[in-house]
């Protein structure tokens, strides 16, 4: 919202600086966001008089003129507009002035002329549309003098942040209202000098008014004037006008705009000539049974029409979109005479709900959804008549059309003094609450003073509760001098499991994450339905953003890979080849069960890419693979106390080959932790991944799960020595180590502490053989209450010895 | 004899003094020691004829005896020392000290991880509990149950991105205020962080960002308990120094509401370094950082809470901004492109 320094001081005699007001205004909850100035683009144009006028020895069309800008010598510029002509008083851009569209008058010639400025057309100033000649000023002005200055343009508006409970507050008299009560200034309205003319016509005649529903339209007024000239504004409506950012059209609809931006009132005016059958009705549209219905705009627009759209009818159709834009077939054009002027409240749901779905937000509809002052209207309505009438020539009817089926009624909240001081944390007087309520326009009954009455004035449609007044009384005080302590809760100490929290989980997962030498992505959680189709994901279960701000982000992502893989394309287009990142993050699928029909389920996503080590020297180098991922895995299975877990081939994944099946054996059957695997190589390659890329996709919720259930439990430590044994099995290539392992302890030997393979050998492949690889597995004997001789330990290591060849193809 | 016995003696040392030299390996030590000092030795040799001694001369030839074997022993030692700092200054030759160590790959945590959890643990030392929710809410606990009603302005605050007519991503870390009071009689005193959803993207909004909210309803809680409660955690955020400053505003849940503004913490609240205007607070002195009130009657009324009964505060405060202002990340979308480079500055 802009607001004009120069217009708010009609209303309140304020004499200091902006700046003191705008943090004054701010600390009051009506935050200025900036001091504009908002004809800083011509504020180097000087008026300048024209002392000679010839023509261009070389132009059938130039003139050579002569300036006088006050100081120096007079400037020789040369000008084109038919309308200049010696003695004028004219706008003056010098050499080095820059305009509006951001040109620079530099020194040049004309068809062999110099040329030492230019004077301006109000369309190159930005003052108007006119450019069919300069602009001439008006004959008191001294040469030498700032435009801004001479024509007395606004130099200071505030850009203030109106809060949606603050509808009052959309009008220089709202600011005002404010301004007095920070300062503790008077308020005054603007005369009013309304003149009637009985002999053109009574209003309530000219126009009857019919509402339908009370509800969506409680009051509807009309001034009805005749005899109209449609034209341009006077220059200090226009210049006041654009200083608040809005375009000058007409002196009728100048009016309606400059009314709505100072007294918060949107008007709207019709060209009575258009309307037929001297009636304007109130009423939803009423689309047909195909849902045809449709009304064009005053912006030329067609809108097609919903049961919920409120219009203004005449007798025969639609001439409005009530609150929110006029009709092209009843709007003011040149050619007018006639003008009924609507004053009416809407119901501001209905407005809001018709602006937005046509997307049609305009300064009316803003202030109809957020509120307007019932009782102020009157006064809008006769200000804004008076005006049409002074800039038109128009004559006013006697009286005004007035529909009103549901008259303002005051509104009364109690208000109790010490509950507003403990709510706040203040002492606040009763004389202090006094002032302020009244200072508000608040009617107070204090006869009861521990319970006043309290009627809050019907501009501030925020104040209908107890609560709105101890935020009015604290707001005035200042919030920033109540007093800051800290509370005394009555919380208990006893928060037992409080530190035992998802959130303490999910963190704690991070804290092992970045330890292990990963580092945390934080990706959307939503993507576009094409990261889940290239990974060949169902799309049954996905959840689809409705509105999504474009398509990259119009589906929650069901998987946490799409992200960390948008990360590798990413990161190798930046150069960075060795990656190692996770990411914790919710995947989400549809589940009806839920009440947001969303199941939400915690998601580890683990991904290396590239060299196993960033640094090379003094590290072997090779590539990350299989081994990495999964030692990540079993490392935090290990830190949460976990496992050991199996790990299967999962053969037909949607994006990984090969998949492996992470799972743990618990209580209820074994649980799928989640997956590591190879992103296919295709699909790596959409991401630009020449190398492999390993994931893995584990559930946080279920490791959390688990992982309380498991407490530390401490055993004691062996007493006697252990015996240790190497055994070294030449096997198929193919036969997987976890079936080597599974036969050794199917054969039993006694007093086997741990089984581990310590050394993997493949012999180069033989022409005519399978391929083979040995398996070197150490196998640690030890008795719990005696050292073991080495004589018992080679019984049972025979037993694998010899019994492992029966089991499996394999020689020792 | 005794002076024979003795010149002998002396000629041991001579001799073991004038080979040790040659002595250059430990092995070759010992070989000289065993020679002159072993059992069967050089001085053993020597000392044999000293039974045959007389006893006016066997003091003083044992004497010598005694003195000549300190003095091999030294001499042999003092060689020892000599190749041991050989061997050392051998040892070290090939060590050097500026050679990069065997770095196992360090791992880090996102900024917005960094100045989430550092926010958390101010809070909950200051007695407050995390709870966390879903990120995919109704429009009730969203909205409604937050007094914004349907079709009411203020929810034109928070550009919502929706599932469906009643189901949309959380436009705010609030909704819990609302599940954990239906879930809880009061006290309370929860936080909750997490992401939430906006429908806005542009230099200074991303569709996604993170929220941490925190609600405390007892009785008798007023502002000042959180102006109070603030200032404290503005303080442990960014030091004993840090101004605020509470500005009136509008929250639908809250009445009456505040924006808080923290002295600015690049130009320290002067608005300008040097002669420079400070570009973090647009010379202002203050920047904004969270959002305030008194919780607003009507959530209490929508989640049972007797509102004659009961007050208290909430909060909320967008954490991309903390770690902003931390870390003094200028650019919004450098959070979400997880570039390497990036990450690895928060190691």
């Amino acid at each position: 919202m802009l607001i004009s320094l120069q217009w708010l001081r009609e209303f309140v005699p304020y004499t200091g600086t902006v700046q003191a007001l705008a943090d004054r205004l701010t600390m009051q909850g009506l935050e200025v966001e900036a001091i504009l100035d908002p004809f800083e683009s011509i504020s180097a144009i000087v008026v300048g008089r024209v002392l000679e006028c010839d023509a261009h020895p070389d132009s059938d069309h130039l003139h050579v003129c002569s300036v006088d800008v006050g100081a120096g010598e007079a400037l020789q510029i040369v000008c084109g507009a038919p309308n200049v002509a010696k003695g004028q008083l004219v706008p003056v851009a010098r050499i080095g002035a820059v305009m509006p569209d951001g040109m620079q008058i530099k020194k040049g010639k004309l068809r062999g002329v110099a040329s030492h400025g230019m004077i301006c057309s109000e369309r190159e100033l930005g003052l108007s549309e006119d450019h069919s000649g300069i602009m001439v000023l008006p004959d008191s002005l001294t040469p030498g003098v700032l435009l801004v200055d001479a024509l007395g343009l606004e130099r200071e508006v505030l850009e203030v942040s109106i809060t949606p409970n603050r509808a009052d507050c959309l009008s220089v008299l709202g600011i005002a209202r404010e301004a007095a009560l920070g300062f503790g200034l008077p308020l005054s309205m603007p005369k009013l000098n309304l003149i009637e003319d009985v002999s053109a016509g009574h209003a309530a005649e000219a126009v009857r008014l019919e509402i339908a529903d009370p509800e969506l339209c409680p009051v509807y007024r009309a001034r009805v004037l005749t005899g109209a000239s449609i034209k341009p504004s006077p220059a200090w409506m226009r210049h006041r006008l654009l200083a608040v950012g809005q375009r000058p059209i007409n002196n009728i609809v100048d009016v309606t705009n400059y009314i709505l931006m100072e007294l918060g009132q949107p008007l709207h005016s019709f060209d009575r000539g258009l309307l037929k059958g001297g009636v304007i009705r109130v009423a939803p549209a009423t689309p047909d049974m195909k849902g045809g219905m449709a009304i064009t705009t005053l912006d030329g627009q067609e809108r097609k029409l919903l049961a919920s759209d409120l219009l203004i009818w005449d007798a025969e159709r639609p001439v409005a979109l009530a609150g929110v834009m006029g009709g092209a077939n009843s709007s003011i054009s040149d050619a007018s005479t006639e003008v009924v002027l609507e004053c009416a409240i809407f119901r501001p749901g209905t407005i809001r709900k018709t602006a937005r779905r046509l997307a049609l937000p305009s300064e009316a509809s803003y202030r109809f959804e957020r509120g307007v002052d019932q009782v102020g209207s009157v006064f809008a309505l006769e200000r804004a008549a008076q005006l049409m009438a002074e800039t038109s020539g128009a004559r006013v009817m006697a009286g005004v059309a007035v529909a009103e089926p549901k008259p303002w009624v005051d509104r009364e909240q109690i208000f109790r003094i010490a509950k507003c001081n403990a709510l706040l944390g203040l002492e606040l007087s009763p004389e202090f609450c006094r002032v302020t309520l009244t200072g508000l326009g608040c009617h107070v009954d204090d006869s009861d003073p521990v319970c006043w009455r309290v009627a809050s004035p019907p501009h501030r449609l925020d104040l209908e509760r107890e609560v709105d007044l101890f935020e009015e009384c604290g707001r005035v005080h200042g919030l920033d001098r109540i007093p800051a302590v800290l509370p005394k809760i009555s919380k208990s100490l006893d928060s037992a499991q409080t530190s035992d929290t998802v959130f303490g989980f999910l963190q704690a997962l991070k804290g092992w994450a970045a330890g292990a030498g990963l580092r945390e992505a934080i990706n959307y959680s939503f993507v576009g339905a094409d990261d889940l189709d290239r990974l060949n994901l169902p799309e049954e279960g996905r959840i689809r953003i409705a509105n999504p701000l474009s398509e990259d982000q119009n589906t929650l992502r069901t998987e946490i890979a799409p992200g960390l893989l948008n990360n590798v394309r990413h990161n190798l287009s930046q150069g960075n080849g060795s990656l190692r990142l996770f990411e914790i993050a919710k995947a989400f699928r549809e589940d009806a069960a839920s009440d947001t029909g969303a199941c939400e389920n915690s998601r580890l996503g683990i991904l290396v890419h590239g060299p196993r080590h960033a640094q090379e020297w003094p590290w072997e180098q090779g590539e990350a693979d299989y081994l990495d991922v999964k030692g990540l895995v079993e490392n935090l299975l290990t830190h949460l106390r976990l496992g050991p877990a199996g790990f299967v081939l999962d053969p037909g994944h949607p994006y990984l080959e090969p998949c492996v099946r992470v799972e743990l054996a618990g209580k209820n059957g074994v649980a799928l932790i989640g997956r590591i695997g190879r992103v296919q190589p295709k699909i790596a390659d959409a991401y630009h991944a020449r190398k492999d890329v390993w994931l893995a996709d584990l559930d946080a919720d279920l490791l959390r799960e688990l992982s309380r259930a498991v407490k530390p439990a401490f055993v004691s430590l062996p007493k006697f020595p252990p015996v240790r044994r190497d055994v070294t099995i030449i096997c198929p290539a193919d036969l997987r180590a976890e079936q080597v392992e599974a036969a050794i302890r199917e054969l039993k030997p006694k007093n086997l502490e741990s089984l581990v393979l310590v050394a993997v050998y493949a012999p180069e492949d033989k022409a005519d053989a399978k391929p083979e690889r040995n398996l070197t597995f150490r196998l640690t004997y030890r008795h719990a209450d005696r050292t073991l001789v080495d004589k018992e330990v080679d019984k049972e290591h025979g037993k694998v010895l010899a019994g492992l060849p029966q089991k499996l193809p394999v020689r020792i | 004899m005794l002076k024979s016995f003795l010149e002998g003696l002396d000629g041991l040392t001579l001799e073991c003094e004038a080979r040790r030299g040659q002595a250059c390996s430990l092995k070759d030590l010992e070989a000289l020691r065993v020679e002159f000092l072993g059992r069967k030795g050089k001085l053993a040799a020597a000392m044999g004829a000293l039974a045959q001694m007389g006893p006016e001369d066997k003091p003083a030839a044992g004497k010598k005896a005694n003195e000549v074997k300190n003095a091999l022993g030294s001499l042999l030692e003092s060689r020892q020392a000599e190749l041991d700092a050989a061997a050392t200054q051998d040892a070290l030759s090939g060590f050097d000290p500026s050679m990069p160590g065997r770095r196992p790959a360090a791992g880090s945590l996102h900024p917005i991880t960094l100045a989430m959890q550092e926010i958390c643990e101010v809070l909950t030392g200051l007695g407050f509990e995390v709870v966390s929710g879903p990120e995919v809410e109704n429009d009730w606990h969203n909205f409604e149950a937050l007094n914004m009603p349907p079709d009411h302005p203020a929810r034109d605050m928070q550009d919502t991105l929706y599932v469906s007519d009643r189901v949309l991503l959380r436009t705010h870390t609030s909704p819990l205020q609302v599940r954990t009071m239906l879930s809880r009689k009061p006290p309370v005193a929860v936080i909750a962080p997490g992401k939430v959803y906006r429908r806005d993207s542009d230099l200074t909004h991303t569709p996604m960002f993170h929220q941490i909210e925190g609600l405390l309803v007892d009785r008798n809680v007023s502002m000042g308990d959180l102006r109070g409660t603030l200032t404290a955690f503005v303080r442990q955020l960014f030091g004993a120094n840090t101004n605020v400053r509470f500005r009136p505003s509008f929250f639908p849940f809250t009445e009456p509401s505040a924006e808080v503004d923290i002295s600015c913490v690049m130009c320290g609240g002067a608005g300008h370094i040097g002669n420079e205007p400070c570009r973090v607070c647009k010379k202002t002195g203050w920047v904004e950082i969270l959002g305030c009130g008194m919780v607003d009657p009507n959530v209490y009324r929508a989640v049972g809470y007797d509102p004659e009964a009961v007050t208290g505060f909430a909060f909320g405060l967008g954490v991309e901004r903390v770690a902003m202002l931390k870390y003094g990340i200028g650019d919004l979308r450098m959070f979400f492109e997880n570039d390497v480079r990036f990450l690895e500055q928060f190691s």
